[in-house]
């Protein structure tokens, strides 16, 4: 999973890929991404052997790379989950949130998602326990 | 200085210089900060966030791997959260130092706290490699059956990933799939599911033990579907979207290709009950819908539901979101072979997608449009087509015109309408005709017994020729008509001269290289065949001076044949008239419709056998294309003209007359079936009918390094019975080929499908699965 504007703000891997070909699948997406009509495309797209499935919010698009095969339209609502988790957790979340705050955004993440599956579909269970972690430090 | 203080340094930087500068300072610091053997941990903490930092701009970290380790050492909290996230980001499952890891996972996985627990398990999820995957499996387990659900949800899906690097592992795993199930916590479910689909995909003597499972599936379907409201769940109005999705795309994969299974009645009933609430989706809903399709078309559902499902991607299609009616449009295309009548019933709202303002869904509307077409639609599509031409993307053009040239031939109501047809794409598009469609074209004016019609043809050529003079393939075919057929049209309306004249043009324009000398080819032949159909003697020596002009051209072929023409052209009239006779017709290729779309191979089985099939054949020509020009310049020089005229006329058909004589047996058909980075795999039809049929498969290595341990498994339908002979070579070089023969026997008339499996060690071992439907049927 990618997360880029001009700059790549946060990337989580799945998969394990060398640091080299790492770089270059980054570049790839944001080139192939940046280069789509975002007012009349839709937001999927085939990229290698499998499909990127993104949506932008502001500055910010927040990429998905998924099997060819899966539910686009429900990947899609995970991005969107996604946000509206950052956006409670950081009360109203900007770009420098994200910035800042990246390895915060990591552990979100981490509470969704865990080795590429969705693990937790309630926004109140994530955040609730993100809350209590936060207290343990 | 603090990670806030560094992000900002990086940030305020006005060069790149300078931003370089500050990076490199930080990166020396935080290497010295480690080289302490005192650093106490919350200095640790903060040169790790940093480093963390470093890793997001691209930065080498390698050099903190270590560090991170002894960080989740520490017994604090805060200490083992940052240690293991930095170690989920910064090492993977090929990192030697992930073996100093083993000891910290084993013992915080069996910590009392619950959370120190679930770091380990989320670290292990995200970098377990084989090793790890056996050395601490026993862990995961017991915290399978931990008493909080937390755990039990995250351990579940950390067991699948388990069970993907080490298959053997299913069997321990697998009795803890029915008690994860009967729980009512929606993430231990989609952990459960997960775990379920990990263990069916790599153990395959534990899948009936799993289809026990199903109607615990069912189970939890019925309760999503009669929820109205769930606040804890509900996604934009529909209670776990993803949840919906998980359940059906694993009893997707449960029941595929079972279509006796008792569970599958109540499952139409529940799909049902999903299409029904269509009226009232939206936003989330549509996710739900179209996973529910997917499933109905790949289990063995009734027609009646099918046609339902084609129903809502039709009204997919009516939405104003582009990515809905994105997908609508791919899954149409998968499943129009299942339901044509049912997808014809919405040809306006396809038809109406090729206006739509994303590439991509034109390129996808267009290609149902094709997908669609038959005897009592073809005209309608036809003009549709032709209008959407005018306007379309040049790169869809040559696709269009391909297809649209097959798709006449097939459906075609009547010759005159043909013609039109034709006549309309060569002035709309003559620039955008692959070569194999140009003799196609030519094949089919000659296949014409009707005079009156090839005089109809001709006239209307030769008039759209003077208005769009530089399309390619219009001046082409035009071109090579006035050689073979003057004689119909020479009268009142067009002199001899007039025909001159328009070779001439046509010869003034500048196309590419390879276009103008197959353009001065077809001239040459047009010039001296037309000396034999006009009579005036003027017009006679313009034609003698214009084939002495390419005597001195810069090309060999062109200037050889224009001497061995001009040689013709000096035998007297009645030899000559023989000789320059009418060219007898070659047989028309019949082509099979192409995918534009690149879909997936690896697809769930019926959606595969749903792709149109491709002959080996037409995707040569269309992608080889430029090599036709390579081969002809390097074949001898034509044959003597006084041999045989019609060997040295015919070659300019290049690829449809000469090479193949006619008559000759049906081509092998190849069928790829499946391909990824390394290997591909096909099939060739050798022969088929009465009942058997006899097929070769191939493999052939794509990537740049060796592939060995080859194994190749074929099944077919239970009907049907399979004889295998083994591959000719297990270990293949880049770019090697090699065999295996197949041969199957069954009812006369039935359809083969084979399934493959193929097992290969490409650095490590893969196994894919597909399935491939042959276009005919024995």
């Amino acid at each position: 999973m990618l997360e880029s504007a001009r700059d790549l703000r946060i990337s989580k891997w799945y998969t394990s890929v060398p640091d080299k070909q790492k770089k270059q699948t980054i570049l790839k997406v944001h080139r192939l991404i940046s280069s789509r009509d975002h007012q009349k495309q839709s937001n999927f797209v085939n990229f290698e052997n499998q499909k990127l499935v993104y949506r932008r919010y502001n500055g910010l698009f927040f990429v998905m790379a998924v099997d060819v095969q899966d539910n686009e339209l429900s990947y899609l609502e995970m991005v969107h989950l996604t946000v509206e988790v950052l956006d409670s957790y950081f009360n109203n979340v900007c770009e420098l949130d994200i910035i800042f705050n990246f390895y915060k955004v990591y552990q979100v993440l981490d509470e969704m998602f865990l080795s590429g599956e969705f693990q937790e579909t309630s926004k109140q269970v994530v955040l609730d326990r993100l809350h209590y972690l936060d207290n343990l430090e | 200085m603090s990670l806030k203080s560094f992000i900002k340094s990086v940030r305020n930087s006005k060069t790149i210089a300078a931003e370089r500068a500050a990076i490199r300072k930080e990166s020396a610091k935080i290497r010295t900060a480690f080289r302490d053997v005192h650093l106490d941990n919350a200095s640790r903490r903060t040169n790790i966030s940093k480093l963390l930092y470093l890793y997001i701009l691209g930065e080498p970290t390698y050099f903190g791997q270590v560090e991170c380790l002894k960080l989740l050492a520490s017994p604090k909290f805060v200490d083992k959260r940052l240690g293991y996230l930095a170690t989920m980001l910064l090492l993977d499952e090929n990192q030697e130092v992930l073996t100093l890891l083993t000891n910290s996972l084993d013992n915080d996985m069996k910590s009392s706290n619950q959370y120190i627990a679930g770091l380990a398990l989320v670290t292990l999820g995200n970098v377990a490699s084989p090793e790890l995957a056996r050395d601490l499996y026993a862990n995961v387990d017991a915290l399978l059956g931990s008493p909080h659900g937390y755990l039990r949800k995250k351990a579940a899906i950390v067991a699948a990933k388990l069970v993907n690097k080490d298959p053997d592992l299913s069997e321990i795993f697998l009795p803890r799939v029915a008690p994860l199930l009967n729980e009512k916590s929606h993430g231990v479910v989609l952990g459960a599911l997960a775990l379920m689909r990990a263990i069916y995909n790599n153990d395959e003597s534990s899948r009936e033990t799993l289809k026990i499972q199903i109607p615990r599936l069912l189970a939890h379907l019925r309760i999503l579907i009669a929820t109205g409201h769930s606040p804890e769940y509900d996604v934009r109005g529909v209670p776990d979207p993803f949840l919906f999705v998980s359940l059906l795309s694993t009893l997707r994969l449960l029941l595929a290709n079972d279509e006796n299974n008792t569970n599958l009645e109540p499952l139409n009933d529940l799909l049902t009950q999903v299409c029904s609430r269509v009226e009232s989706a939206k936003g989330s809903g549509y996710s739900v819908l179209y996973e529910t399709v997917q499933t109905i078309f790949t289990i063995n559902s009734d027609s009646s539901l099918k046609v339902l499902g084609i129903n809502i991607l039709s009204k997919f299609l009516t939405q104003k979101d582009n990515n809905t009616r994105y997908v609508a449009l791919n899954t149409l295309l998968n499943v129009i072979n299942y339901e044509p009548l049912a997808v014809q019933r919405h040809r306006t709202t396809i038809v109406g997608c090729l206006q739509d303002g994303d590439v991509s869904i034109r390129r996808r509307a267009l290609e149902l449009t094709f997908a669609i077409m038959n005897q009592q639609n073809v005209r309608v599509l036809t003009k549709e087509l032709l209008a959407f031409l005018q306007n379309s993307d040049d790169e869809l053009k040559e696709y269009i015109t391909t297809q649209l040239c097959i798709a006449c031939n097939k459906y075609r109501p009547d010759v005159r309408w043909h013609f039109e047809t034709l006549i309309s794409l060569l002035k709309l598009a003559g620039n955008h005709f692959s070569r194999d469609i140009v003799s196609n074209v030519l094949a089919l004016i000659m296949q014409n017994t009707d005079l009156e019609l090839t005089k109809f043809l001709v006239e209307e050529l030769i008039s759209s020729s003077q208005a769009h003079f530089n399309e390619f393939a219009l001046a082409l075919v035009t071109t090579w008509c006035i050689g073979e057929y003057a004689d119909l049209v020479i009268g009142e309306k067009v002199t001899p001269d007039s025909l001159v004249n328009l070779i001439e043009t046509f010869l003034n324009i500048t196309f590419e290289q390879a276009d103008a000398i197959q353009m001065k080819t077809y001239a040459l032949t047009a010039i001296l065949k037309l000396s034999a159909r006009v009579s005036s003697p003027q017009c006679i020596e313009r034609l003698r001076k214009l084939l002495l002009s390419f005597q001195s051209d810069y090309n060999l072929e062109i200037q050889t044949r224009a001497i061995e023409y001009a040689e013709i052209f000096g035998q007297p009239a009645s030899i000559r008239k023989a000789l320059l006779e009418r060219m007898p017709a070659p047989p028309v290729k019949l082509h099979e419709g192409i995918p534009l779309v690149n879909r997936s191979t690896t697809k769930s089985a019926k959606s595969s056998s749903s792709q149109p099939a491709t002959t080996g054949d037409l995707l040569l020509d269309l992608l080889g294309d430029d090599e036709t020009p390579k081969e002809r310049e390097a074949a001898p020089a034509p044959a003597k003209p006084q041999e045989s005229t019609l060997d040295l006329l015919s070659d300019i058909f290049g690829s449809s007359a000469s090479q193949k004589p006619p008559q000759q047996p049906p081509q092998e058909t190849v069928i790829p079936a499946f391909a990824d980075e390394h290997l591909s795999f096909e099939i060739v039809v050798k022969e088929i009918g009465n009942g058997s049929a006899s097929l070769e498969g191939r493999v052939h290595n794509l990537g740049n390094s060796v592939v060995s341990e080859i194994s190749v498994l074929c099944a077919v339908t239970k009907q049907q019975k399979l004889q295998l002979s083994p591959i000719g070579s297990n270990t293949l070089a880049p770019g090697a080929t090699s065999s295996l023969g197949i041969r199957v026997t069954g009812q006369p008339g039935a359809k083969v499908k084979v399934r493959v499996k193929l097992e290969y060690n490409a650095g490590s071992k893969v196994s894919r699965q597909f399935d491939s439907a042959l276009p005919m049927t024995m």
